[in-house]
């Protein structure tokens, strides 16, 4: 923490400067994500500018121009929004536990956390499946309980499918907070309530603004990977509920239209790259501040 | 600021008058470890207080037991008559200055102070006048804007204290406020926040484990052993008549010799050392193992004066102070025995592997149970 807290708001990185030694030490990975990930990028962004004669922007006419597709884009951004919300509101006070737990009760609660990880999203829908069917155990259970009197249908709905994207990227929300958390001295807290500061204020003016950079980060890793879900959505709603990378896999894998599948990728990859650069300059401002503890 | 004006029930004014600040029978354990047994303390209003002891003798939990950021297991703790034991933290109304400050690293300077204020719900406007004020009172006006990451620790002690008292706390506790900065500083900023605290006019408990810093910022000296106070007493007091070997130990030198009461007469015991007989004030039962010890500046060498104690012994070391010199003795009974004698001057001929008599009086010399 201290070096962080340490250094002063004007040492941010000047936009002009001679290069970093350091900098090298970013090309091996530089150099393989340009083979695996660029080249390819690249080739699927011209196949989607290219038509039956030349350059066309056909396909972005296509997409951005058809009320199917822009639905598409707006089920990915809901379930985006959602699944972070969700992983927001449930991650947040976990990170807490999680970070000020000793002993075997923190081992229990990273085990709760990170275990999900290890488990194949395959297994994990077949478990939903026995838990959510009509005759499941959901069901079961609310009927024998008495909260209902005949079974209701859960699986294939929305719910579902919200509650199955924050199981998968919970963790993804819980480990940056929960990194954030720790580094975190417990007598700010102490320092404002001998101030005068009620727990409320003492939350929204020291504890929240200090873990903000923990928030930023946890919830532009959230959004991204779920607004480009493909295997969750496909396995919980199938073709009801389609989204980009549904969209996508259909047009490359069934209709071997690369001019829409090329489109489609290059709005995802826009909407992406949009909540990645602003979370950074997020994180600069919050660094700025001394947000960054 | 409330509680300072908050007049005092009738049925605890008895109680309470004898101080501002009254801890009773205060105990804590975490688990198995009894932190605070049973400890009682009164500060009287405007009073400086100091609570010294080794590391781990439990001053900080009972600076946050105070504080209200620990709840005691049993006692009971007043400020001003009030009985604020059940209260949480942010209702109390005691500032701390936290060791290594806890200054909120995401606030400017002047952000910092006047937390506390619009914590209470002071509008922006009122506050400001009073942050300006207590930015002036540390002589940081000039830093008000500065994020508190880019300060001196110097800075930083003073950015923490104006915070602490802006908000004109009824009690002021500080953690060991000056651990965090050099020799040099350390005693300048210690005189300056005396001075400080003095014209405030606030009551003030500081710990600290530096029996010099100790002397120097307070009124009284709360000298602690593993969760109790050993001695409550002015510095003076506190250095002259020790109650004990471990406060003689903690604050200031002495020679001690470890030793047998041979004979006992009107308030007067002769031990029997391993440098020969010593006489003493004291009352002790014959036969009892105690020791003796006396302040390096009691010590003369030579005869000194007429039924004077007189020992002598071998000179091991010497070490030039500056404004006195230590001889340091070698004694039989090593461990027990502990020799230390200081002169304002080193006389001729006094050297490594000497043999020297040191004359004390009966009067100064101080007899403990071993
Ligand atoms: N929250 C805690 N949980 C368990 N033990 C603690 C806690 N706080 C302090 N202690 C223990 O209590 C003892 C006294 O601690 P402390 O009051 O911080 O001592 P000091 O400030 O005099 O150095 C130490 O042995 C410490 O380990
Ligand atoms: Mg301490």
């Amino acid at each position: 923490m201290s070096a962080t807290l340490a250094a002063p708001a004007a040492a941010l990185p000047p936009l002009r400067r001679r290069l970093d030694p350091m900098a090298l030490l970013a090309l091996p990975g530089v150099a393989f994500l340009s083979v695996v990930f660029l080249l390819p990028l690249l080739l699927l962004l011209w196949s989607s500018i290219r038509g039956e004669g030349g350059f066309t922007v056909n396909g972005y006419v296509r997409v951005l121009g058809d009320a199917y597709y822009i639905g598409v884009i707006g089920n990915s951004l809901q379930l985006g929004l959602i699944t972070t919300a969700g992983a927001f509101i449930l991650g947040y006070p976990a990170a807490f536990a999680l970070a000020r737990a000793r002993g075997y009760a923190q081992v229990v609660l990273f085990a709760l956390v990170f275990l999900p990880l290890t488990v194949s999203i395959i297994v994990k829908s077949f478990g939903w499946g026995i838990v959510l069917r009509r005759d499941g155990i959901l069901n079961w259970l609310m009927l024998n309980v008495g909260l209902i009197e005949r079974p209701v249908r859960m699986i294939f709905t929305e719910g579902a499918l919200y509650a199955g994207m924050i199981n998968v990227f919970l963790p993804f929300m819980v480990l940056p907070i929960y990194s954030v958390v720790r580094m975190i001295d417990p007598r700010y807290g102490d320092a404002a309530a001998t101030l005068g500061a009620s727990p409320w204020y003492r939350f929204t003016r020291v504890t929240l603004p200090l873990t903000l950079p923990g928030v930023v980060a946890g919830a532009s890793l959230v959004f991204s990977l779920a607004v480009a879900a493909y295997v969750t959505p496909s396995l919980l709603m199938g073709d009801r509920y389609m989204t980009m990378s549904m969209v996508m896999a259909k047009a490359f894998l069934n209709l071997r239209d690369w001019q829409l599948g090329g489109a489609m990728a290059a709005v995802l990859l826009a909407v992406a790259a949009m909540v990645v650069v602003g979370a950074s300059l997020m994180q600069r401002r919050l660094a700025r501040h001394g947000g960054a503890a | 600021m409330t509680a300072l004006g908050a007049p005092a029930p009738a049925a605890q004014a008895g109680a309470s008058s004898a101080g501002h600040l009254v801890v009773t029978g205060t105990s804590k354990r975490f688990g198995a470890a009894v932190v605070l047994e049973d400890l009682s303390l009164s500060v009287a209003k405007g009073e400086f207080v100091s609570l010294l002891g080794p590391s781990g003798c439990g001053k900080t939990t009972l600076l946050r037991c105070i504080a209200g950021l620990l709840r005691p297991d049993a006692g009971r703790i007043t400020v001003a008559g009030q009985d604020i034991t059940a209260l949480p933290a942010h209702r109390r109304n005691v500032g701390v200055v936290f060791q290594n400050y806890a200054l909120f690293p995401h606030l400017t300077v002047a952000e910092n102070i006047g937390f506390g204020l619009r914590a209470q719900g002071v509008s922006r406007a009122e506050a400001a006048p009073r942050v300006a004020e207590a930015l002036a009172l540390v002589r940081m006006g000039e830093h008000a804007d500065k994020p508190v990451t880019s300060l001196s620790g110097g800075q930083q002690q003073r950015v923490a204290v104006a915070r602490a008292l802006v908000v004109r706390p009824s009690l002021l506790l500080l953690d060991e406020p000056f651990s965090a900065l050099d020799r040099k500083l350390r005693e300048t900023m210690q005189v300056e926040l005396k001075h400080l605290l003095r014209e405030v006019g606030i009551t003030a408990i500081f710990v600290t484990h530096d029996q010099e810093e100790a002397l120097v910022v307070s009124d009284r000296i709360a000298v602690m052993n593993s969760g109790r106070i050993e001695q409550l007493a002015d510095p003076a007091t506190l250095y002259g008549r020790p109650v004990s070997l471990y406060v003689l130990d903690f604050v200031g030198q002495s020679t001690r010799l470890a030793g047998r009461i041979v004979a006992v007469e009107d308030g007067v015991v002769t031990v029997e050392t391993s440098l020969g007989p010593v006489r003493a004030p004291g009352r002790f039962a014959p036969g009892s193992r105690v020791a003796v010890a006396v302040r390096p500046e009691a010590v003369t060498l030579g005869e000194g004066v007429a039924g004077a104690n007189r020992v002598s012994a071998r000179v091991s070391e010497i070490s030039f102070l500056g404004s006195r010199t230590q001889l340091h003795l070698d004694l039989p009974a090593e461990g027990e025995d502990r020799g230390v004698v200081e002169l304002p001057r080193l006389p001729e001929g006094v050297q490594p592997g000497s043999r020297v008599t040191l004359a004390f009086r009966e009067a100064d010399t101080m007899v403990f149970p071993a």
